[in-house]
């Protein structure tokens, strides 16, 4: 055995060091192993969400990717984005729906299996916000898909989304 | 003003010297007639001149009919010569020829306002997509915004027509407009021959919501929100440029304070902006562990403008006259303090993605060239243009605000590769760190808003947004918007992509995209 087969092996057993974080908050936290137990208890321990953009203006989808970065990092929660309608959960929707977007959302919609569910995020998304009157907009998600939630806010911060995703669980079980 | 006498001599044959107005921006206005237009082009495409923006107004002052305003700057000159063109019909001739860029921007007018520009070589609908019906015109000021009927289904020969590459072995990827990140919809139509890119066609205008018609009709101050919502994380500069716009009609004097803080949240903007493209080139060549030191910087920006201003991007902060609110002192200082750890901590992650892996290098070097020659007839700007040898600073070449005190000095690389649009956007973030703390320990006291009327007129704004030069047209009548026209820089830069590509594999193309940050938002308005 050579030594840098010595190395690579060595590097797997050793124990290994990671960055202390000190600046995570504690409500989130707390908020995330709630969310942590729901998704364990109800979908079998991991939630796929699929991102759908109908016409925001970018600044949800930079909130939910600060989710997955690592002052968040909500994979350890069981949550992951998915890059297919075809492996997700949940279809996470931002903006108010645009004209050029409708056919899009609908057949990302028709190709996620069912049961599925769908959290509009955004004020645009909950009800067409400030885009509401446009002509280029039909209005919010509701008016082409069915939701089942609305996180509001321009944009919502990283924490309110993950409260809106403990909100979806109690809507779930409240179904059943 | 010795711009105006020159500009009239150039000119001389053209438009008489009493036609030429002096506008409220640092900008000049000549009328020009039909006999004269294509000489007055060819004339400043020998100047090398920039064109800039290019747009239409209905009902602009005494013409009841169409005007054009072609917008042009030049390097060396702070000022921008704006040729104004009243249409007598609703057909005019193209200047894509000369300006490729106007393309775009007569495709944009024919799908406004039904302007035919009989002899352009793209006469394709541009952000009206197939679905809305044909003869509709959101921006003629006989269209109410309501909502319209769409057509139920599209016929195989009125779908969109790409660019068709044919021969042995060429095949097409389409992707989006969904697509499978946490990204913005758009459509991209590559032309592959093996795994090397040899065409690439942009298709946007997905997220199009009618800014510009929803902004008609709106008081000052209720259309800065619409201006933060062109694009979410330029919020800062498009609502800075919107409320300079109305400020020059009014002859507004902001208070010093409020520019100082106007500084501040612009550069934060730039800050916050860069480090996501930063992570997100290393995160795109797999390398989160290297990516990661820029996360953490660029949340720890969020939670510094939200300590500021109460948003996380900065919204509902800025507005015509100043700002909402004051900064307490406090929070400047705790930003302050945050700054002189930040530049230490931020070298260190260069370094750390620089040094630790070869394969970091080997990705980014060579990688989406945007040549220097495509600069001016596509109008690059931002730190895309900057990366690959143009001296191009919105910032420095028509100063705003106290940018003209500043003593800014121009930052440029010359090989436009993906490397150097990383480390031109590092060196960036050090500049924007060191404005900052410079605004902070000069801050003046003293209100933040400055009461005044607002008056009817109209004025060119340009700001350097994050990605780059954002220019807004504002036309005031009775104390409301008539015509608001936007061009953010993606709206140039999108066309740069289709070139940056060429040659390159198709794994590459997501880097290229992350390295050039382009947004969707800003472009499909």
């Amino acid at each position: 055995m050579g030594a840098n087969m010595l190395k690579v092996v060595s590097n797997v057993f050793k124990r290994k060091k990671t960055e202390d974080f000190k600046f995570r908050d504690a409500e989130f936290e707390e908020l995330g192993l709630r969310l942590k137990k729901e998704i364990g208890s109800i979908f079998g321990r991991s939630l796929a969400i699929r991102e759908l953009d109908s016409g925001s203006d970018n600044s949800t989808e930079i909130e939910l990717v600060n989710l997955t970065t690592p002052y968040y990092d909500v994979e350890r929660f069981g949550v992951s984005f998915v890059a297919s309608p075809r492996h997700a959960d949940v279809i996470i929707i931002t903006g108010a729906v645009t004209q050029n977007m409708a056919v899009a959302v609908k057949k990302t919609y028709d190709a996620t299996p069912a049961p599925k569910l769908v959290i509009a995020i955004g004020d645009d998304a909950c009800n067409g916000g400030i885009f509401k009157d446009s002509y280029a907009v039909l209005g919010g998600a509701d008016k082409i898909i069915p939701v089942d939630a609305k996180i509001p806010g321009n944009p919502p911060t990283p924490k309110e989304i993950l409260k809106g995703l403990l909100a979806l669980m109690k809507v779930i079980r409240n179904r059943k | 003003m010795n711009h105006t006498k020159e500009l009239i001599s150039i000119f001389s044959k053209e438009i008489p010297a009493k036609n030429i107005v002096e506008g409220c921006n640092n900008e000049v206005y000549a009328p020009i007639n039909e006999e004269e237009f294509a000489k007055a082009i060819t004339t400043l495409s020998a100047r090398d001149s920039s064109l800039i923006s290019l747009f239409c107004a209905e009902s602009f002052g005494k013409n009841k009919g169409f005007t054009l305003f072609y917008a042009f700057e030049k390097a060396g000159s702070e000022e921008i010569i704006i040729l104004q063109r009243a249409l007598k019909s609703n057909h005019a001739n193209s200047i894509a020829e000369q300006f490729p860029s106007a393309s775009w921007y007569e495709r944009e007018i024919m799908d406004g306002f039904g302007v035919r520009f009989d002899d352009a070589f793209d006469k394709r609908r541009l952000f009206l997509h197939e679905r809305y019906p044909d003869d509709f015109h959101p921006l003629l000021k006989s269209f109410k915004n309501e909502k319209v009927k769409m057509k139920s289904s599209v016929k195989p020969e009125d779908e969109y027509q790409f660019r068709e590459v044919h021969g042995e072995g060429v095949y097409h990827i389409p992707v989006g407009p969904v697509h499978a990140g946490i990204i913005e919809p758009g459509h991209f139509r590559f032309s592959v021959i093996g795994e090397t890119i040899f065409n690439l066609e942009v298709r946007m205008f997905w997220k199009h919501r009618g800014i510009e018609k929803l902004a008609e009709g709106k008081t000052p101050l209720e259309c800065v929100r619409i201006a933060e919502t062109i694009s979410g994380d330029e919020t800062v500069a498009n609502a800075v440029a919107f409320s300079n716009a109305v400020e020059k009609i009014s002859n507004i004097n902001v208070p010093v304070r409020a520019w100082h803080l106007r500084t501040i949240f612009l550069e934060l903007e730039r800050i916050y902006s860069h480090l996501g493209d930063m992570a997100g080139m290393i995160i795109d060549i797999a390398y989160p562990v290297g990516a990661s030191p820029f996360f953490i910087l660029r949340e720890e920006m969020f939670r510094q403008n939200d300590a500021l201003t109460g948003s996380r991007f900065m919204k509902g902060i800025v507005a015509p006259s100043g700002l909402k609110k004051d900064i307490p002192e406090d929070a400047l200082g705790n930003l302050s303090s945050y700054l002189e750890a930040f530049s230490g901590r931020f070298c260190e992650a260069i370094k750390v993605a620089h040094s630790s892996s070869f394969s970091v290098i080997d990705r980014l070097e060579t990688t989406g060239v945007v040549r220097k020659d495509l600069i001016k007839p596509l109008h690059i700007t931002g730190p895309v243009a900057r990366a690959s040898g143009a001296l191009t600073d919105t910032r420095i070449d028509h100063p705003y605000g106290i940018y003209g005190n500043l003593g800014l000095s121009r930052k440029f690389l010359e090989r436009g590769d993906v490397i150097s649009r990383f480390d031109l956007k590092a060196a960036e973030v050090l500049d924007s760190v060191r404005i900052i703390r410079k605004m902070i320990k000069e801050m003046p006291k003293g209100s933040v808003i400055k009461a005044g009327d607002i008056a009817d007129g109209y004025a060119i704004s340009v700001v350097e947004a994050p990605r780059g030069q954002s220019v807004h047209w504002l036309y005031l009548k009775n104390g409301v918007v008539d015509r608001y026209k936007v061009r953010t820089a993606s709206f140039c830069n999108w066309q740069a992509i289709e070139h940056a590509v060429l040659g390159n594999i198709v794994p590459d193309f997501p880097l290229i995209n992350k390295s050039m940050n382009l947004s969707y938002a800003g472009t499909d308005l």
